[in-house]
């Protein structure tokens, strides 16, 4: 893991793939909360990254948000997870309304070869801060979500990936026709590289539709 | 001064003999003999003679003084000779100098007029330059322009042509998505009209096997019925051996009371009597009590009988209800797809503008296909526009170019006509001051000429030929210069056009770089806008989510869990049955209570299974009448279904569709579906001339039956509208 020096921390794969897994699940929390998919009494204050986070209290989003985190960071460390994007579905007709997209950038020399790089965890830290807080503000210009939603994992991986147990592959990524998209802050930790996007239905076609 | 003419002599008088002077050293030394020539004497008046010598010595100086004077008179006369030869010779000198200085001056002034002439010429070349300069930059003012104005119409044609293609691929996605519903929906209907089917054909086996299953129990209770009469013709025969029996039993007991009460009369001792009777009482009752227990063992082995036939018919039926339940719930689940496939396709309509209801599906699919095609026409004008205009701004560009590099040996011309007239000047400036100093040389030769006669003609005509010989080098180095510029004009033109070819051939490659990366922005975007969308290649890519979702949730548990439990239940009520039929030879009574519990049981589930049975079967026969009239109004055609066999054996089954709009119920149409394939029949309404035309069309030429339908219904309605 990360052993500080002078200036620069050493990351390691391993330190890395926990990393991201771990802001994943900070993420993802976020974003249920941030956009009522779970009510807001079902979250709990907690301090990280310098900021006050909330996490899911409801046991079974909790198991379901480890389970993922365990499998995103097997998959991290092996350097065959592209993308894992969050989708929130509309609960009674399955309309995809938004889709949170994570996409991955992993340095093949660090999986094939080992190697570790240096970076300072409180820049990556404050990268990580910045995206949480446009996170948090992104409520401002996302369409608000009327209806009662439920939300799903996608995960993109390489083909010659074994399905786990738990997993299944799916032919539908669930997309959204004519999204407007969002693109937010990154973040590197010189092994992955993290960008964010966020593409939601476009409301203004409904509006149209309603003139 | 040197006189000409000598003076006329004067009438002197008579006057003193002259002094005889002795004659000038450069005379010639002759004595002065001094003689009167008669002639000459004149009237030259004698004097005395006194005067004689003197006069004589007067005369001969007189006479020598003339000899003197006539021989410097011929002196004088030879040095006018040859001064006059010598001024002949200075005035042809002076003539040939003259003519050279107005062959100079001709020269001067054909050099003054070719100066006129040049700068006439180079003012009207720059004239005409600065009317080319001053064309050439209105041109290029007016090229940029309309370059300017070309480009913002070809960025107002692009954005036009985008929109169009962006509205067209919307509307061709829009097309393509209803086509795709359309024919996801069509698919869907045929698959439940093939699942309906076979429902249909399943419930029908179902039926004849319930039949079937109703004769034999019906044979089942008519064999029971008989064996169930032998019985009680037994029982019966039984008990009438019982009551014969139980008569005779009657008529001993009566016998034996009257014996009893006889024997009363006779003896005391009636305890044996007493004993007998009771005796024969306990027998009776015995009897009464094997009767009764002979009664209720044959009810319990009715009963048992009955509860056996009950529960294999139960059995049977449960089982068939487990059978029919897993399909029941595929029925609810198709159920409840239909409804959300109905519900998705209301929320369709609804969502594509100018459609209020089903019926004008069709026509907003004929509609958009029209607006598809016009915008493809309008896409295609547009594009052929962009072209001409493209080709406009080409050509202007072309002519920009030219207009510039016309401009620029414009300059170029202007420059070099400027050196030019520069290089004049200063040929000017050297002849005016070579003409001045021809002119100061000539006047200083008049002056010398004038002053000492030839010496002056002679040195001016040196200085002449000085300054000739001067300038001949001279006008030779200006040649050599000349040639040596227009070399390096020449080669400088050389290198400009070559310059000019690079500069173009450069600005080419900036614009093609220039497009090529527009279109690598463009194509970033693309891809952006696709790592947004959430594109990926199934190449390099799987996307995996997973199973045991909360999106799935409590429903699904719940449902799991009933099952669960009613498999459990079900798995008890086995056991149960099992162990009754292993415990059913020990106790009456344990079965009794059991089995009535059991069978109450059994009927509850049977009663609320045909409930649900007849439940489903209301809701299926809702639903097909829903799905029914859904379609007759989405499609605009109601639908009957015929199954037939050919006269070959091969069940088909036939489609009989009568369009809503039909003006008559003679106007149908009929089609065989056999094994994936549907074929048009041929009827008195579709031989005729319109419909069989459209039936070629669409249908043999097409092979697209949805296509003809649509124009069918279409065409009814606007007929029906119209009317």
């Amino acid at each position: 893991m990360a052993s500080k020096t002078a200036a620069k921390d050493i990351i390691t794969l391993r330190g890395s793939a926990a990393i991201v897994s771990e802001f994943f699940g900070y993420a993802a929390n976020s974003i249920l909360y941030n956009r009522a998919v779970y009510p807001e009494e079902s979250f709990a204050r907690v301090k990280k990254y310098g900021l006050p986070m909330l996490l899911t209290k409801d046991e079974g989003v909790k198991s379901f948000i480890s389970n993922l985190n365990a499998q995103l960071s097997e998959w991290l460390e092996a350097g065959k997870l592209q993308r894992v994007v969050l989708v929130i579905m509309s609960m009674n007709t399955g309309e995809v309304l938004e889709r949170w997209n994570f996409s991955i950038e992993t340095d093949n020399e660090v999986v094939e070869k080992g190697v570790s790089r240096e970076k300072s965890d409180k820049e990556i830290m404050r990268e990580i801060q910045a995206i949480m807080r446009q996170i948090a503000s992104s409520i401002t210009y996302l369409p608000c979500l009327d209806e009662q939603c439920v939300f799903d994992v996608l995960a993109y991986t390489d083909t010659d990936v074994a399905v786990p147990f738990t997993w299944m592959e799916s032919s539908d990524a669930k997309l959204i026709a004519n999204p407007q998209m969002v693109k937010l802050h990154s973040f590197d930790t010189k092994i992955h590289k993290v960008n964010t996007l966020v593409s939601y239905k476009n409301d203004e076609e409904e509006l149209d539709d309603e003139e | 001064m040197i006189l000409r003419t000598p003076a006329p002599k004067r009438a002197r008088p008579i006057e003193p003999a002259p002094i005889i002077e002795s004659p000038p050293v450069g005379s010639d030394h002759r004595q002065l003999a001094i003689y009167e020539d008669p002639s000459s004497a004149g009237p030259a008046r004698r004097e005395p003679s006194q005067q004689s010598e003197h006069m004589l010595c007067t005369y001969q100086c007189r006479q020598m003084v003339k000899a003197d004077f006539l021989d410097a008179l011929s002196n004088a006369e030879k040095q006018v000779q040859d001064y006059q030869s010598k001024l002949a010779e200075l005035n042809d000198n002076f003539g040939k100098a003259d003519e050279e200085r107005k062959t100079f001056r001709e020269k001067l002034s054909y050099v003054e007029q070719e100066l006129a002439a040049a700068k006439g010429r180079e003012q009207a070349l720059h004239d005409q330059l600065l009317k080319e300069v001053n064309d050439s930059h209105e041109r290029l003012k007016k090229e940029l322009e309309l370059s300017a104005k070309l480009q913002a119409k070809l960025e107002n044609e692009q954005n036009l042509r985008k929109k169009a293609e962006s509205t067209a691929a919307a509307a061709e996605d829009k097309a393509k998505e209803l086509e795709a519903k359309l024919g996801h929906i069509s698919k869907s209907i045929e698959k439940e009209k093939k699942r309906f089917n076979n429902e249909l054909a399943q419930l029908n086996r179902d039926s004849k096997f319930s039949i079937t299953k109703i004769t034999v129990d019906l044979e089942k209770m008519e064999f029971r019925a008989k064996s169930s009469e032998q019985e009680v013709e037994l029982l019966r025969k039984q008990q009438e051996d019982l009551q014969s029996k139980f008569s005779e039993c009657l008529h001993q007991k009566s016998e034996l009371e009257k014996r009893l009460t006889s024997l009363s009369f006779e003896d005391d001792s009636p305890k044996e009597s007493d004993i007998l009777v009771k005796h024969l009482q306990e027998e009776l009752r015995n009897y009464e009590s094997e009767v009764r227990e002979a009664r209720k063992l044959k009810s319990a082995h009715d009963s048992i009988e009955l509860m056996k036939e009950k529960l294999l018919e139960e059995k049977s039926r449960r089982e068939r209800v487990e059978l029919q339940l897993p399909k029941l719930q595929e029925y609810e689940l198709k159920i409840n797809k239909l409804e959300d496939e109905l519900s998705a396709w209301k929320l369709m309509i609804q969502d594509i503008p100018g459609v209020s209801c089903c019926d004008d599906v069709p026509l907003r699919i004929s509609a958009l296909q029209k607006e598809v095609i016009d915008n493809l026409k309008k896409l295609g004008e547009v594009n052929a526009h962009l072209k001409q205009m493209q080709v406009v701004l080409d050509k202007t560009q072309l002519d920009k170019q030219k207009t510039e590099t016309e401009a620029a040996l414009a300059k170029e011309k202007a420059d070099r006509l400027e050196a030019e007239v520069k290089r004049m000047n200063l040929m000017l400036s050297a002849v005016s001051e070579e003409r001045n100093m021809l002119k100061i040389a000539i006047e200083d030769f008049k002056s010398k000429n004038e002053q000492a006669g030839g010496h002056a003609s002679s040195s001016a005509l040196q200085e002449l030929e000085s300054s000739l010989l001067k300038r001949e080098p001279y006008i030779k180095e200006l040649e050599g210069d000349l040639f040596a510029q227009k070399d390096i004009n020449t080669r400088q033109q050389d290198e400009i056009k070559s310059l000019h070819d690079r500069l173009n051939s450069e600005a080419r490659k900036v614009k093609s770089l220039e497009r090529e990366s527009d279109r690598l922005r463009s194509e970033i975007f693309l891809l952006e806008s696709k790592l947004g969308h959430g594109d990926f290649s199934a190449a390099n890519t799987k996307v995996l989510r997973m199973v045991n979702t909360l999106a799935v949730g409590n429903d699904a548990k719940q449902t799991i869990e009933a099952l669960q439990s009613e498999l459990q239940r079900t798995k008890e009520k086995l056991q149960a049955l099992e162990e009754y039929k292993s415990q059913s030879g020990n106790s009456g009574k344990l079965v009794d209570s059991y089995m009535s519990g059991k069978v109450a049981q059994l009927k509850e589930q049977i009663a609320t299974l045909e409930k649900r049975e007849e439940r489903y079967k209301t809701v299926f026969a809702d639903r097909i009448s829903v799905f029914r009239r859904a379609c007759c109004e989405l499609f605009g055609y109601k639908i009957v279904m015929d199954e037939r066999q050919r006269p070959n054996g091969i069940p088909v089954t036939r489609f009989t569709l009568q369009s809503i709009y039909a003006m008559n119920d003679d106007e149908k149409l009929e089609f065989e579906y056999e094994s994936g394939n549907t074929n048009i029949v041929e009827n008195g309404y579709t031989s005729t001339s319109e419909i069989s035309q459209q039936v070629d069309i669409f249908v043999r030429k097409m092979n697209s039956i949805p296509a003809f339908t649509a124009n069918l219904t279409v065409e009814s309605f606007n007929r029906r509208t119209l009317s």
